[in-house]
């Protein structure tokens, strides 16, 4: 009897050291899966780990992180938006209208300049954006289904601005002066990609958002308990508004980035878009009840799916095999989450009385 | 040793040396509990005791962290509300878990359909055994009507039905009378007499001593996790009870005598009127025409039954609920109603009555938990907010080890201290608390009693609503009772006593009522 009680906090302690250890990595999980793979794939493919390489890579993950650090904040209040890919489309379209087609006033057209095109399609996706908002915030409407239906929406529109055709050539003519229009997603700043520029940009911005200022916290809120939320005198329904605005904000900033990088803007541009984009936010740590993930988690989340892509294709896996792999990170991210979940809950009575023990002593 | 033996056949069901542990606090510290045989065996203690975690493990409903249950002698392992059904254990939880979609019959049987042709439900002898179990209660009801039309006490009898049906040995009620008016209890009682006369053993769960005192023969008082007392009727009186329950002689309390300061009201309410949202059970309970003041530094308490419009008051007042007709005013000035952020600006806050529903973030850090209702820049300051979130910490006695902790880490009387400091937080003029002690240990409700009393001594205006006549003795200047929507009487201080709280609040009270509890526990 003596001896076990004696035994009992020792082993405890041992316990609680091993568990906080797996709560660490399990925490870290994102990042340590990105590091994981950087090396994996270096080792396995020599041509990996080269400047152009990874220039590349980030040009394609630049899309997809800009789509779900645009998303976390909706997903943070516990809502979803499937109508990012579309809006992408649609604000691709918007663009290859007006640098081709412009407004025709009395027979004589004009053409807008490029800043106005960016512009102008950046309106035309908030419209969406205000849309989501609305239905969700104020209509109530639940968010799969509000932005179902306006992902369904924007794809239409994007559909009828071109009856299904492509807009080629959006390089601009001298004469309707808007040329330049292809910078957008091809220039560069300091050896780097504007597109890449602007996905650092726009987190920089965000994570300070998230982090530092009231409606950052107010998101978080809405997510933990949005009746809490309420009764401590937050505006629900106007941080939610401004959550899917601007996550539609983002959606017209890569329908630009693609447009501007083809040259050419088509009408299915973006589709599956927003499933690569959820599957970013829940692989950096973000809950889908809301309330619970960062910024920093979705980048890394975007990235690692990005290397996991690139990875594959140059050791020549099969394509179809990528899309099986994909699945199967998912589904074990989302898994470690809840392992994360239920590991906190067992030790953080433990931790807090140890905590309350060594205070004591 | 043959005497031992004789209590050992007596003794149905045991709990042995149970520990159940939460985060921030052990609800259960090796408790033992045996229950009677054919008796009406009941646990008492305050909120936060520990009694609805004992009930929820003997149910299957949550596993102890340690000890064993014994059934007739028999270890038997209970890990989910099956097993327990199985062995012959049914509850019926103080919030009802009637589906009120379904019909009567088909809540009696959910989850346990009578099938035919192991396929299609057999709704025609369902609905007979419903009949059956009903009648036997001395309940009959068309069990083809929808649950949610039936009033709070008869969806009481429906989970007793059903437990009947189970075949149910042991039936554990948890605060069955906390929603029902007094004509209501009085029915139930004469089905807890019936129930025991044909031998069924009853757990019953209140707080409610003259309701106790009448009903049980065996009494186990748990205070702080812990049984801290266990009599027989004979033995368990009024004094003794209150004494375990507390912890301290009863009348300890009232010493700290309070008066009534003479100073200027702060809130005026008139006319309050509320309509019950439709379809709602809580239509009946809506607010009509109420009108009070509320004076600087004065605590009011408002007391009633389950559903008299207490939470609806509170709701209402801090702009959560829309009202039909009447005004509110601090100062003389009118405030807009209906909305949060117009209370708020004038000074009224509400803590809510469900803190992990209406209140906490659990996500969320003790510091930010603390400063979400506050008024900030545009940039928030993390030293700023560390500094105030510690000195309140101090000035309420908030037991954290580190701020940045999760809030969930607290107990629930600490939790009810973060909460009770973010409304201090908006520095207001009067505030408003919904059960300011639910799920709070009996250390931590002195001391928030004490903190309050402090704070109204500083000027602060306090309306509190509770459902327990001792904490309503304990910490009000004067008392609103409400009943049915409408205040029914008003008491100071002096005035106050158990018996004419109760009556006040019960909207029908006959004299048969405290006969029939009596004749029915004989």
């Amino acid at each position: 009897m003596n001896s076990t009680t004696r035994n009992q906090p020792r082993t405890s302690r041992f316990a609680w050291a091993a568990a906080r250890a797996v709560l660490f990595f399990l925490r870290a999980r994102a990042i340590l899966v990105l590091l994981l793979l950087l090396v994996l794939f270096s080792v396995l493919a020599p041509e990996f780990l080269t400047a152009n390489n990874l220039s590349i890579l980030t040009k394609h993950v630049a899309i997809s992180a800009l789509l779900a650090v645009g998303m976390t904040f909706v997903v943070l209040t516990g809502g979803i938006d499937l109508s990012v890919g579309s809006i992408a489309g649609l604000g691709g379209m918007v663009a290859g209208y007006l640098l081709t087609q412009g407004f025709s006033f009395g027979g004589a057209m004009y053409f807008p300049p490029v800043a106005v095109v960016i512009l102008l399609t950046i309106c035309a996706c908030l419209v969406v954006g205000a849309l989501n908002g609305w239905l969700v915030a104020k209509a109530g409407v639940a968010p799969f289904i509000a932005t179902l239906g306006t992902l369904y929406i924007a794809r239409g529109a994007a559909l009828l601005i071109s009856n299904g055709k492509t807009f080629p050539n959006l390089g601009g003519g001298a004469v309707r002066g808007n040329t330049g229009f292809p910078a957008f997603g091809q220039s560069f700043m300091l050896h780097v990609p504007t597109p890449v520029w602007m996905m650092v940009a726009l987190f920089a911005v965000t994570w300070v958002v998230a982090t530092k200022t009231p409606f950052g916290r107010h998101v978080y809120a809405i997510g933990g308990n949005e009746r809490a939320a309420r009764l401590a005198g937050i505006r629900v329904a106007q941080v939610k508004v401004i959550t899917y605005v601007f996550s539609a904000f983002c959606a017209a900033l890569v329908g630009l980035i693609i447009a501007a990088q083809l040259e050419a803007a088509h009408p299915a541009t973006g589709e599956s878009f927003e499933l690569n984009a959820i599957a970013a936010v829940v692989l950096g740590g973000t809950s889908l009840m809301g309330g619970r993930g960062s910024v920093t988690g979705s980048l890394i989340g975007a990235f690692v799916i990005g290397v996991l892509a690139d990875g594959l294709v140059m050791l020549g896996v099969s394509e179809f095999w990528q899309i099986v792999i994909k699945g199967v990170v998912i589904v074990l991210a989302v898994g470690l989450d809840q392992l994360q979940t239920r590991l906190q809950a067992r030790i953080l009575p433990y931790l807090t009385t140890a905590q309350a023990e060594e205070g004591k002593s | 040793m043959s005497h031992a033996h004789e209590v050992a056949a007596q003794v149905i069901l045991e709990a042995r040396n149970i520990t159940k542990r939460f985060p921030g606090n052990v609800a259960l510290d090796c408790v033992t509990f045996r229950v009677y045989r054919g008796q009406v065996n009941v646990l008492i203690g305050e909120n936060g005791a520990g009694k609805s975690t004992l009930m929820r493990i003997l149910a299957g409903a949550e596993r102890a962290d340690q000890g064993e249950l014994f059934l007739n002698g028999r270890p038997i392992a209970v890990d989910t509300p099956r097993d327990a059904s199985l062995h012959g254990i049914s509850i019926v939880h103080q919030e009802l878990l009637t589906l009120t979609n379904l019909k009567i019959s088909e809540n009696i049987f959910a989850g346990r359909e009578l099938c035919r042709a192991a396929l299609l439900v057999d709704e025609a002898t369902q609905d007979r055994r419903s009949s059956a179990a009903l009648r036997q209660l001395r309940k009959p009801m068309d069990v083809a009507i929808e649950t949610g039309r039936l009033s709070l006490g008869c969806r009481q009898v429906v989970e007793i039905a059903r437990a009947l049906d189970q075949g149910s040995r042991i039936l554990i009620l948890d605060e069955p009378t906390s929603a029902l008016s007094a004509s209501e209890a009085e029915s139930l009682f004469e089905v807890i007499a019936d129930l025991k006369r044909s031998g069924v053993t009853i757990i019953y769960i209140s707080h409610r001593l003259h309701e106790l005192l009448h009903l049980g023969d065996r009494f186990t008082v748990l205070r702080s996790g812990r049984v801290v007392g266990e009599a027989t009727r004979a033995d368990a009186t009024r004094a003794w009870i209150v004494e375990r329950m507390s912890g301290r002689k009863e009348g300890a309390n009232s010493a700290c005598a309070m008066t009534l300061p003479s100073r200027p009201s702060v809130l005026k309410v008139r006319g309050l009127t509320l309509r019950g949202s439709v379809g709602d059970e809580a239509a009946q309970a809506a607010l009509h025409d109420v009108a009070f003041d509320l004076r600087e530094g004065e605590i009011l308490g408002v007391y009633g039954l389950l559903g008299a419009g207490r939470t609806e008051l509170v709701e209402a007042l801090a702009g959560l609920r829309p009202i039909a007709s009447g005004a509110v005013a601090i100062r003389g000035q009118k405030v807009r109603t209906g909305s949060v952020r117009d209370a708020l600006r004038a000074g009224i806050v509400l803590m809510p009555e469900d803190r992990q529903r209406d209140g906490l973030f659990p996500e969320l850090s003790i510091r930010e938990n603390v400063v979400m209702a506050a008024k900030t820049g545009i940039i928030l300051s993390r030293d700023e907010e560390t500094k105030r979130v510690r000195r309140l910490a101090a000035e309420l006695h908030i037991a954290a080890k580190d701020i940045e902790l999760p809030v969930t880490t607290l107990s629930g009387g600490n939790q009810q201290k973060v909460l009770l400091a973010r409304c201090l937080m908006c520095s207001p003029s009067v505030l408003l608390m919904d059960e300011p002690t639910r799920g709070v240990d009996v250390g931590a409700k002195a001391e928030i009693y004490g903190i309050l009393r402090e704070l109204a001594g500083k000027g602060l205006s306090i309306l509190f609503t509770s459902s327990e006549i001792e904490e309503t003795q304990a910490l009000a200047h004067r008392v609103l009772v409400f009943c049915q929507g409408q205040i029914s009487a008003e008491f100071l201080r002096d005035e106050l006593n158990d018996e004419a709280l109760f009556a006040a609040a019960s909207p029908a009270v006959t004299a048969a009522a405290s006969a029939s509890i009596a004749g029915g526990a004989a």
